[in-house]
């Protein structure tokens, strides 16, 4: 690797310094998945990089008032072995065991993954499902927006360069809702998504119909998408097989794939379909579950 | 330069170099550990790889800097001076390598697998292995070698557990 400068920020206050101080000049090194893969091959290096790796403020898995917190730190393999997460949300642990191996999954982080912002994230679908928002700080202060905004194209977020992502917030009202992640690549392991989805809904027992279903596409548009007429023809539509096949025919007619070396545009089309059904389906099952869970 | 200093392979090590420094490049080139190997350099093929804290990590992928004051095993803290360790004893009767470039990754995956759950499944193997390429053996010979290992190693702490009810009880 080129030469660059290196500090490591002692906590949250000092790292939001730091940025404030260094600006564009400074890269956020977090889990270093990505970036020292970036700075390897890199032409021009950063001048700093703002080790933030060790802030305990945002290693932190909670439920607090406004929903569940997980901060921007936390590591895949830290989602997979949250007992909050794996009993709440499943589909969380879905995408987070798809990323990498378990030796990128020891090291990358959530807030790694949605920075990067590549396409094909697999953090992200689901947790656009869920309604997720994000908290970012600077030296003004700390602001709340919808993950959905962080993302504005291939690697490009709408965080300026002195932002720190500090947690990501699945809102109270979210809590338990039934969601399911699903993701077709080329292998099982170590393989990026073709496609990767996530849905969620409530269920509407008495009617037995979809209330605020969520569909979200990876790796078919520049960035994470949400599938608006899928979701419109859901809503308080009853709940059938067909309904779900159904949707995933209008998600398909929504996504915007390109053709590149690892699949066609109308092969990406076609998973789209398939996963975003079988992701419904998934997240029925997951209701009916727990829902036997509340019955016992 | 960046000043670090670890526990790697249970003994205190410290250098002084500069802030681009992986942790692969510390071990291999300041500590002469050898073992780590570098392969893609981009954490797709788990030659590098090494147990942080108890985790298996991609040391290509980490700065030095990022281990300063965390303990780190490589392969040649696995084995003691008078025996192999049973997961390189159970490699070794297996047949599972050949040439032995991923080996040192691949024996570190499956010791970060045992330390946690000394009875896994094929399927649980597989997943702890995935990150791990090797292009000789393929990979059967990998997963009986660890299924072996975890008997080994359930019957060594049977072995314990009873030497020290033994004590325990002892008058």
């Amino acid at each position: 690797m080129k030469a660059f400068g290196y500090v490591l920020a002692e906590d949250l206050e000092h790292a939001i310094a730091l940025l404030g101080e260094h600006g564009a000049r400074a890269k956020i090194l977090a889990g270093g998945t990505d970036l020292l893969v970036e700075l390897k091959h890199a032409v021009h290096n950063p001048e700093i990089i703002v080790d933030v790796s060790r802030l305990r403020e945002l290693k932190d898995i909670a439920i607090v008032d406004d929903g569940l917190h997980i901060g921007a730190l936390v590591t895949h393999a830290e989602i997979m072995n949250s007992p909050i997460i794996r009993t709440m949300f499943p589909a969380l642990v879905e995408a987070a065991h798809s990323i990498g191996a378990v030796q990128t999954r020891n090291l990358g982080t959530l807030g790694g993954n949605l920075v990067t912002c590549v396409p094909s994230m697999d953090s992200g679908p689901a947790l656009i499902a869920l309604d997720a928002s994000v908290t970012v700080a600077n030296a003004e202060g700390q602001r709340r927006m919808p993950l959905a905004d962080l993302f504005v194209g291939p690697r490009k977020t709408s965080l300026k360069p002195a932002d720190l992502l500090i947690d990501i917030v699945i809102p109270k009202e979210n809590l338990g809702k039934p969601a399911a992640f699903e993701k077709f690549g080329l292998r099982k392991g170590q393989a990026l998504a073709l496609v990767n989805v996530g849905a969620s809904f409530w269920i509407d027992r008495e009617k037995s119909v979809f209330v605020a279903p969520r569909i979200a596409l990876g790796a078919v548009a520049p960035t994470v998408i949400r599938a608006p007429k899928a979701e419109a023809f859901l809503d308080g539509c009853k709940i059938s097989a067909e309904a779900m096949a159904e949707a995933g025919r209008i998600s398909a007619m929504e996504a915007k794939p390109i053709s590149d070396f690892r699949a066609s545009a109308d092969y990406r089309r076609d998973l789209v379909a398939v996963l975003v059904k079988r992701a419904l389906t998934n997240a029925q099952a997951l209701a009916t579950v727990k829902e036997k869970e509340l019955v016992a | 330069m960046t000043d670090v200093t670890m526990i790697v392979n249970g003994q205190v090590r410290g250098a002084s170099v500069p802030p681009e420094t992986t942790l692969l490049q510390l071990l291999r080139e300041n500590f002469n550990l050898t073992g780590a190997k570098l392969g893609c350099d981009v954490g797709d093929c788990g030659a590098c790889t090494v147990i942080v804290d108890g985790h298996a990590v991609n040391s290509c992928l980490m700065l030095a800097g990022q281990a300063d004051g965390r303990q780190i095993l490589t392969i040649e803290g696995l084995a003691s001076r008078d025996r192999l360790h049973p997961i390189q004893k159970a490699f070794e009767n297996n047949g599972a390598l050949q040439c032995g470039f991923c080996g040192p990754g691949v024996l570190l995956s499956a010791k970060a697998l045992l330390d946690e759950n000394l009875n896994p499944s094929t399927q649980e193997i597989r997943d702890a292995l995935s990150g791990n390429l090797c292009r000789c053996t393929g990979y059967t010979k990998m997963i009986e070698a660890v299924q072996d290992a975890g008997r080994l190693l359930r019957e060594e702490s049977r072995t314990q557990i009873t030497h020290a009810r033994t004590e325990v009880t002892a008058p």
